[in-house]
């Protein structure tokens, strides 16, 4: 019996076959692992950023409050009090030094113009090396007085720190369970009044020693030497007047310290004025720690500006002369040669700095034939110009390629039609393709300058780095001066520091500063580059 | 021999009889154009004789003769990639700017000033033959300073002079009443036929003799193409017109004399109308008629 059963007929093909089956593997096909790998990649770059923003902010915040601390105990253990005598002497000084600035102008005339031998220019000086020397001995009493003072604050100070200290480790203790060891903790409780009547008591003898300086001072101007040569005598006069200057202020000198009281609240923005426009940078003092950018952001900007003055004329100009005007095989020559510059390792630039390019600048100020340039001739071989020409080296590349991105950017239409219109190349240039391209050139020298700001190695090696404000009173001849910078300090003293100190932390804010800096460049770049795509339409 | 045109074409041997020998053949009166235009009273200015030209080792234009009446419209028509971009060009010496280009041999005078000597200044030229391109190119600036731009390259500064100036070409280029108000406003805020019609101001701001358009309406639509149009029929009468344009309709109807090129060469060069209605070549006929190119 045989069932005859139609044979199963295989199921048609499907007409309309789209449909396939995919390999999972834990539940996800190929394309979601793929769209996942990616997607990581650009999470992790997210993350990274908001940690480094998170951390810089949350080490550098702790700054404000220790820097006030530190100013609060400044003005209670009467560290600015004696720094009222301290100014004083420092002013001393710096007429000192103008004396001595004088002395070498005038040995110089003397030896190099007139060839006269040394001992004839000694001998000549003899006169006036006794009033200097008489000058530089009037402040002696004073500056005794102020050793005393200094050495009685610092014993406060150093009284109030252990018990800061003591205070610390009592609360340790307790924290740690062990009440019996934190009682055996001796505290000594410090008024500052008491601690303080000694030194305020001494304002009498003050008074008498700083009359007695003043007199002393102002008597001996009365028989100033004149110097050999007429040309130093406005010079000489100068010093008459800021000398007289000087001792003028003593007075409110002694007002401002009798008005003084230790008690006198720090509020809490001076802590951050202090920061911002802190004309100081001094660590681990004897006396007062001082965190004040200024001097620092003053010299990264003043490297910067140099280089920009360097790198922009050279970038564009580079940028303009390839785009516009060289020929193909010019352009293949010099476009990897720009670019080229930027493989070197900025380590290698600074160290070319110090060997070749500080000197030879160096030298080449000491030729008579530049000594018109400002601040020329200059000994200190590391500088703003040195450091300044080298970050130029490093803008330059950056400056080059966006500002001819931004040249090519310009369509050609643009180009022939002032042609046909009858303009020179140079015309053309000047005032279509250039106005044309002015906001790409711009961010593109926007960018150069978040590159230099940013850059450590080339200022740490070649800036000089003397952490002061640069003397600005001669103007241009700011630039042959040595200067720090804020990369540069942290890259030189992060490294040394106690974690969570106020030292460390003021480098974090450093570091912040830096950090908002370079943001608002490149934002402006951005926005400048944005309203540039729109004008070309 | 209408149908039979295509076929010519493909069958055709490469490399044509040389355009003397060519125009001998279909127009009796072709190789001495100039000649023979003075004889029939024809006034010529650009004189076009025997040009070859070179795009690097690529030759563009093969023994072109050609003589362009003054104060007349001439159309250069012919297929994309035949030369008539690239003879129009070099009579203002744009290909100048165009690397590794040459005249390899002949001669375009302009009032009989051979216009490749070394002597010539490219600029004077260029401002004696001014230009109007393909895609509309103003400068990313106000409207005023467009049209003054080629004033101002010349030192002129009087704004009284230069507004006066501004007003007239505006006026030449019809388009003062639509703008007038607006004259310090960006030159790229108009609209693609505005935008044309300011570069024509602003070509004939400088006052040019010769006036050459490349393709001027290509990028337009029908409406300001119609505009444009009616521009080139009141330039006509001040300016000599070179046109380029793949709109055969537009060398019909603007034009008083057309040129038909083909890979390179002069196929045919007559009257409009004669070109339109009785041409002389099969070539030409093919093109006109829209069976190739």
């Amino acid at each position: 019996m045989i069932e005859t059963s139609p044979p199963p007929q295989p199921a048609p093909p499907p007409v309309f076959a789209v449909q396939k089956r995919r390999l999972r593997f834990l539940g996800l096909t190929l394309d979601d692992t793929i769209k996942a790998f990616f997607g990581g990649n650009a999470l992790v770059a997210v993350v990274v950023l908001a940690l480094i923003t998170v951390f810089l902010f949350r080490e550098g915040a702790g700054f404000f409050g220790q820097n006030r601390t530190n100013l609060e105990i400044y003005r209670q253990a009467g560290l600015e009090y004696v720094d009222f005598i301290r100014r004083q002497t420092d002013d001393h000084t710096a007429l000192t030094r103008y004396l001595s600035d004088l002395r070498l102008r005038q040995v110089m005339i003397l030896t190099e113009r007139e060839r006269r031998p040394l001992d004839e220019v000694n001998a000549a000086l003899a006169p006036f090396d006794a009033f200097a020397e008489q000058f530089s001995a009037t402040v002696d009493p004073l500056r005794a007085l102020l050793s005393d003072l200094t050495e009685q604050v610092t014993a406060i100070k150093t009284k109030f720190i252990v018990t800061q200290d003591r205070k610390e480790e009592r609360r340790q203790l307790l924290a740690e369970g062990k009440p019996a060891e934190a009682d055996a903790v001796k505290i000594d409780t410090i008024d500052f009044a008491t601690e303080l009547k000694p030194i305020l008591g001494a304002l009498p003898l003050y008074k008498e020693t700083s009359r007695e300086f003043s007199r002393k001072l102002v008597a001996l101007l009365d028989s100033v030497p004149s110097l050999p040569s007429p040309e130093l005598h406005p010079r000489m006069e100068k010093l008459k007047q800021l000398a007289r200057n000087y001792a003028a202020g003593f007075p409110a000198i002694e007002r401002d310290m009798e008005a003084w009281e230790h008690t006198f609240p720090v509020p809490a923005w001076e802590t951050f004025t202090a920061f911002l426009f802190g004309r100081q940078w001094l660590t681990a003092s004897f006396w007062q720690d001082w965190y004040g950018i200024l001097p620092l952001l003053i010299g990264s900007l003043l490297v910067s500006a140099v280089a920009l003055a360097l790198a922009v004329p050279l970038g564009v100009g580079a940028a303009i002369y390839v785009n516009q005007i060289a020929s193909t095989r010019e352009q293949r020559l010099i476009k990897p040669c720009i670019e080229f510059i930027s493989a070197f390792p900025s380590v290698v630039l600074g160290f070319f700095g110090i060997a070749v390019l500080g000197q030879a600048l160096r030298l080449l100020s000491q030729q008579p034939w530049l000594s018109w340039m400002p601040g020329f001739p200059y000994s200190e071989r590391l500088n703003i110009l040195t450091a300044g020409c080298l970050l130029a080296l490093i803008a330059v590349p950056t400056i080059f390629t966006l500002a001819e991105d931004a040249l090519n950017n310009v369509p050609r239409a643009f180009k022939e039609a002032s042609f046909a219109l009858g303009a020179s190349r140079l015309q053309t240039i000047t005032r279509i393709i250039v106005p044309a391209s002015l906001s790409g050139i711009i961010s593109a020298v926007l960018l150069g300058l978040g590159r230099v700001v940013g850059e450590t190695m080339v200022v740490l090696l070649c800036a000089g780095n003397r952490i002061a404000i640069p003397d600005f009173t001669s103007g241009l001849a700011v630039i042959t001066e040595p200067v720090h910078t804020m990369t540069g300090i942290i890259a030189q003293e992060m490294g040394e520091v106690v974690r969570g100190s106020i030292h460390y932390r003021a480098l974090f804010v450093v570091g912040l500063v830096l950090f908002v800096l370079s943001l608002l460049i490149n934002y402006a770049a951005q926005k400048i580059v944005r309203r540039y795509k729109l004008s070309i339409g | 021999m209408v149908n039979a045109a295509p076929a010519t074409m493909e069958t055709r041997p490469p490399a044509p009889p040389s355009a003397p020998a060519l125009a001998a053949k279909v127009s009796p009166r072709f190789p001495a154009v100039a000649a023979a235009a003075a004889s029939e009273g024809r006034n010529v200015i650009v004189d076009i004789d025997d040009v070859d030209f070179f795009y690097g080792a690529t030759q563009a234009l093969h023994d072109i003769t050609l003589g362009i009446e003054a104060k007349k419209v001439t159309a250069l028509i012919g297929p994309s990639g035949c030369g008539k971009s690239t003879l129009l060009r070099c009579l203002n010496r744009m290909n100048d700017l165009i690397d590794g280009t040459r005249l390899g041999g002949g001669t375009i005078k302009i009032h009989g000033v051979d216009i490749y000597q070394p002597d010539v200044d490219v600029i004077e030229l260029r401002k004696r033959v001014g230009m109007v391109f393909q895609k509309s190119n103003p400068f990313p600036k106000s409207i005023y300073e467009n049209i003054t731009y080629g004033l101002r390259l010349q030192g002129l500064k009087d704004r009284r002079k230069l507004d006066e100036i501004v007003e007239r070409s505006l006026r030449g280029a019809a388009l003062w009443d639509e703008v007038k108000d607006r004259l310090q406003a960006s030159g790229l805020g108009l609209s693609g036929g505005q935008q044309q019609r300011l570069c024509i101001a602003r070509a004939i701001a400088v006052e040019p003799e010769i006036i050459l358009m490349d393709e001027p309406c290509s990028a337009l639509d029908p409406v300001a193409t119609a505009k444009v149009e009616e521009l080139i029929q009141q330039l006509r009468s001040r300016y000599t017109i070179v046109i380029v344009t793949h709109n055969m309709q537009q060398a019909a109807r603007c034009s008083d004399r057309t040129a038909f090129f083909y890979l390179g060469k002069l196929i045919e060069y007559a009257d409009t109308r004669e070109i339109f209605t009785n041409p002389a070549h099969a070539q030409t006929e093919a093109y006109v008629s829209g069976r190739f190119g």
